[in-house]
């Protein structure tokens, strides 16, 4: 038989074939008979080393296009069989069943807390930096001009370990690293977990933590400070929020300040978070006091800077309205699965 | 500190009301928190901060408003002009003047002592001292009117004529005005007669010798005492006083004379009486440090100009003298009650504060922009926690502060532990040495809550002693699994096992396109102990917790766990992709099904695949573990699929088949095992 006469046959009943097969399982049979490893085409393509060359370039030409053609016909096929199988089932699942979920974790809301913090302040230029827990008494007390005996030290009250080590009271610690490592300008945070020897309640914690941050140029002045601190204001509680900053005292920093910003609860109007006075206070900050700068070989005649600090716990409490500090601590699943 | 309202404006004229004053004196630095206004006046509760101890009373608090609401201030002063020559011969001493510089005692005597006058009582109790008598309540009065603490003694219980400022005598004692008998350490300061000691230095005066009905001549005290020194007694006694406070902070070193006068002044007036003998011993230098104030600098400091009249009328305000006027430096000397004033800078905060600081404007140009790449750490460990969370678990915070109990029990996964000299509780004495007491307090808490289908994780820090004065802080990642792993109505429950929490681990690492290594190893406490390693390093282990344990926390179910250092991660990992190929020729895989010893470690299969040495080889995976009826007793079956190929053509059907083959020859010569 003519060979080119037997591929006209082969197409022909390949249609037929085709068009008869009712199923997957049916077309991948026609499949596998056509163009599978042993089908009929695939033994035609085989054969042509027996033929002269015209008829092999005539006949392999033909048989490909075939090929090809038989291909394209059996996926658009098995496609729509699929369709009908797919639009079958689905008339007779019923669909209000749940769908199969996988569990969903969640990061701690500190974490959050935190990171929200940290991006706000790498976005204004303000690198990381991070240091050790376990400190000396030089970097938690007397390079930030924290005399021993003095009244001063009671608000940085302090856990012991042994000589002059102890568990550092606020992250300060880092600046004095940072500054005795890297010339200015400095313009850097410092996040981490400190400790101060405190009775667990409510608000109370020996165990929280803080962001503090440093920036150190010439000519650095007090309105840097306030317009940083109100930058990072609006990024975290909002455009509407305002802040106002009061004289305080602050060994490593002077001028200092406490930073109040307007009550997130009532606006401002005044109510039980606020202490009916309409602000909440939330940083401590300052000018950096020239005797840090002393402390870490820095000219203080050239030089001036900011520093500032929070309580990230606080400032988690406030905005996730968390009256207790101790759902940090205990973990209860319900608590977490809230900050999904 | 308490202000009454009505009480300060008898010193400035302050043309505002309680609110106005509260929110001057706030935005000042002296902070305001409640505020109760009754009977006509208006009682302020502030918070003074440890460099003001000039703002512990009513005159200074008078002179702050006089300074934010420029007004003038009337600071009442006394003079003494008559005295007698009673009691000249008494023997007034100071033996420690390192510890008292300056001691003065007056002598008055005939006086009646009966309640106070009404203006003097009616202004102590409003700032919530007690009434005691006419004596006590003066030397009260005088005390918050400005700031020094004085003490009256019954002269006539004093022994021996004799008042001496001596440090104390080892187990010396004394009973305070409060009734307490207290036991005095040596060097702490006292006043003493001829016998015994008869006040603790500027803490609190001696039962014995305090001021009573029967009392008709006094002897009033007015010292300075070193502030390091009242405070170290005061620590030390467990005693805090209205007078220690001040003496810890500083009291104005010029009113030790004045504060006496002002006191006989007031005490002839109520108790009648005369004037005797004044003492005054040692001598107190009031150092006034003059200090050059750049009007420039300082305007460059804060943001703002400044200009010399506002700056010099602060001054005035704040009792600060200008010295000199020099174009753009002003020379000035601090007052006698403002010793935080000496250098440039503290001027500066003075300006500032009575300035406002609201009147500072904001200024956000001196921002530097850096190229701000997320540090390494931080991107690892945020990719970390986003794998976890998305793989199902909860993080957790915990204490990282332990009992001793809490070390012991894992002491097989403890460093040298760090103790506290000062804990809070014996449940918080020690700094963690392991994260797995936070990860199971965690899970108990939950458990007993009925919440038992937990997948936990912490990234904390591990703490360890390595030597005096050396310490290690690890960072570490903490898994824990327990109870239903994944419920669903098609599926149904399927409890964690050790695989899963494996599996957590294996996906972490996969994340950071690492391969741990996982080795069997002999941790008490804990059973299926194994150890992972990154790049041959030790990491940690996954295991499950062994039942004595869980019997500790009271947690019925198994619970698995995984504890695994960071550093080696964290430095291990590259966070940037590079791009390989994808291969462009497909590859086709062939299983092949081993059977041996049901003690063969799966690893050596694997590895023993892989090590064959064939190129054609992309990919080996387990794809079924199988014991039963179908094998022999004590083997089992292990069906590896491997995936062949090569980047530059397909491969034939009997290139792979003879592969495969060599495969399996390998496999068979190394490990001694069939095929099925
Ligand atoms: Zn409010």
């Amino acid at each position: 038989m003519d060979i080119l006469s037997r591929l006209d046959d082969i197409k022909k009943d390949f249609k037929a074939e085709l068009a008869a097969a009712a199923g997957e399982k049916a077309l991948e049979e026609v499949r596998i008979k056509y163009t599978g490893r042993k089908g009929e085409l695939t033994r035609i393509l085989r054969s042509l080393g027996d033929l002269s060359p015209e008829l092999k370039k005539e006949v392999g030409k033909k048989a490909n296009i075939l090929k090809k053609e038989f291909e394209e016909a059996i996926s658009s096929s098995r496609e729509e069989a699929q369709q009908i199988k797919a639009r079958k089932k689905q008339e007779g699942i019923d669909v209000t069943l749940p769908g199969i979920t996988e569990r969903l974790g969640s990061l701690h809301p500190i974490t959050q807390t935190m990171e929200k913090i940290n991006d706000i302040f790498v976005s204004l230029g303000f690198r990381i930096a991070e240091g050790p827990e376990i400190e000396t008494e030089f970097y938690n007390f007397e390079a930030l001009n924290i005399p021993l005996d003095h009244p001063s030290r009671d608000a940085f009250d302090t856990f012991y370990i042994e000589g002059e080590n102890l568990l550092r009271s606020h992250t300060s610690n880092v600046q004095i690293h940072v500054m005795q490592t890297q010339p200015p300008p400095v313009q850097a945070i410092m996040p981490g977990r400190v400790y101060r020897p405190d009775t667990v309640d409510a608000t109370h914690s020996f165990m929280f933590h803080q962001v503090e941050g440093l920036m150190v140029d010439e000519d650095v002045t007090f309105a840097d400070l306030k317009g940083t601190l109100s930058m990072f204001c609006k990024s975290m509680f909002g455009e509407e929020i305002r802040m106002r900053l009061r004289p305080h005292f602050f060994p490593f920093t002077e001028p200092s300040a406490e930073v109040d910003i307007s009550c997130i609860m009532c606006k401002g109007k005044g109510c039980r978070v606020c202490s009916g006075n309409g602000w909440l206070e939330i940083l401590g900050a300052g000018m950096v006091d020239p005797k840090v700068f002393e402390a870490v070989g820095y000219d203080a005649g050239k030089y001036t800077g900011y520093a500032f600090g929070m309580g990230v716990e606080r400032i988690a409490m406030l905005q996730y309205g968390i009256d207790d500090i101790r759902l940090f601590y205990e973990n209860d699943i319900r608590f977490l699965n809230q900050f999904r | 500190m308490r202000l009454s309202y009505n009480w300060l404006k008898e010193y400035v004229d302050v043309h505002a009301g309680p609110r106005d004053l509260a929110t001057g004196l706030t935005m000042s630095g002296s902070e305001v928190g409640q505020m109760e206004e009754r009977d006509g006046d208006a009682v302020m509760e502030l918070e003074i901060t440890t460099n003001r101890p000039d703002c512990l009373n009513i005159v200074g608090l008078a002179r702050e408003a006089s300074a934010v609401f420029n007004r003038d201030l009337n600071v009442p002063r006394a003079e003494i002009s008559e005295t007698s020559q009673e009691r000249m011969d008494m023997e007034c001493r100071i033996k420690a003047p390192g510890k008292c510089p300056r001691y003065t005692a007056r002598i008055i005597t005939g006086i009646t002592v009966k309640p106070c006058g009404d203006k003097i009582r009616r202004h102590i109790t409003s700032v919530g001292l007690r009434e005691v008598n006419n004596i006590v309540d003066v030397t009260n009065f005088c005390l918050m009117e400005q700031g020094q603490p004085l003490h009256a003694f019954d002269l006539d219980k004093l022994e021996g004529g004799r008042v001496i400022v001596r440090e104390a005598a080892k187990g010396e004692k004394i009973t305070t005005i409060d009734g307490e008998e207290r036991e005095l350490e040596k060097g702490m300061l006292v006043i003493a007669d001829a016998k015994k000691p008869v006040a603790i230095a500027g803490v609190m005066g001696g039962k014995e010798t305090e001021v009573t009905e029967s009392t008709k001549n006094i002897l009033v005290e007015s010292a300075y005492f070193d502030p390091v020194s009242v405070r170290r007694t005061a620590h030390a006694l467990g005693l805090s006083t209205d007078s220690s406070y001040r003496f810890e902070r500083g009291v104005d070193k010029g009113m030790i004379k004045p504060a006496s006068d002002r006191a006989a002044e007031l005490i002839v007036e109520e108790a009648g009486g005369d004037i005797g003998a004044f003492f005054d011993e040692g001598a107190l230098e009031v150092e006034t440090p003059t200090i050059k104030f750049d009007m420039a600098r300082a305007g460059r400091i804060l943001g703002i100009p400044l200009e010399t009249d506002q700056v010099e009328n602060i001054f005035r305000r704040l009792g600060i003298t200008v010295n000199e006027k020099d174009e753009n430096i002003l020379t000035v000397t601090g007052p006698s009650f403002r010793e935080d004033i000496t250098r440039e800078v503290d001027l500066i905060e003075e300006v500032a504060r009575i300035y406002g600081y609201h009147n500072i404007p904001a200024r956000v140009t001196k921002l530097v922009p850096q190229v701000t790449r997320k540090q390494h750490q931080r991107k690892v460990l945020e990719k970390l926690r986003t794998i976890l969370a998305a793989r199902g678990l909860n993080e957790i915070m915990t204490y990282s502060l332990v009992s001793r109990e809490a070390v012991e029990r894992f002491r097989a996964i403890s460093a040298d532990e760090v103790g506290l000299f000062n804990p809070v509780s014996e449940q918080h004495r020690f700094l963690t040495p392991h994260l797995a007491d936070g990860m199971l307090r965690s899970v108990a808490w939950n458990v007993n809550r009925g919440n038992r289908d937990l997948g936990l994780f912490e990234l904390g820090k591990r703490y360890s002693r390595e030597g005096k004065g050396k310490y290690s802080e690890s960072l570490t990642l903490c898994v824990g699994l327990t109870g239903d792993l994944r419920k669903n109505w098609e599926e149904g429950d399927r409890k964690a096992h050790f695989f899963d929490i494996k599996g957590m681990i294996d996906t972490v690492f996969t994340g950071f396109r690492l391969e741990p290594a996982y080795e069997r190893a002999e941790i008490e406490s804990f059973e299926s102990a194994t150890e992972v390693k990154i790049t041959g390093e030790k990491a940690g282990f996954i295991a499950e917790c062994g039942r004595s344990v869980l019997d500790k926390y009271d947690i019925e179910q198994p619970v698995f766990i995984a504890q695994i250092r960071l550093d080696g991660l964290i430095k291990n990992t590259d966070l940037a992709h590079h791009y390989r190929s994808i291969p462009r020729f497909p590859s086709s895989t062939r299983d092949v099904s081993v059977l041996c010893e049901g003690s063969l470690p799966a690893r050596q299969i694997y590895d023993a695949i892989l090590e064959s040495g064939e190129e054609l080889i992309r990919s080996a995976e387990l794809v079924d573990v199988y014991t039963g009826e179908q094998v022999e007793a004590g083997k089992k079956s292990l069906t590896y699929s491997i995936e062949y190929g090569l980047d530059t053509r397909t491969l034939k059907d009997e290139e792979i088949d003879s592969v495969h083959s060599r495969v399996k020859d390998h496999i068979r010569k190394k490990l001694g095992v069939a095929f099925r």
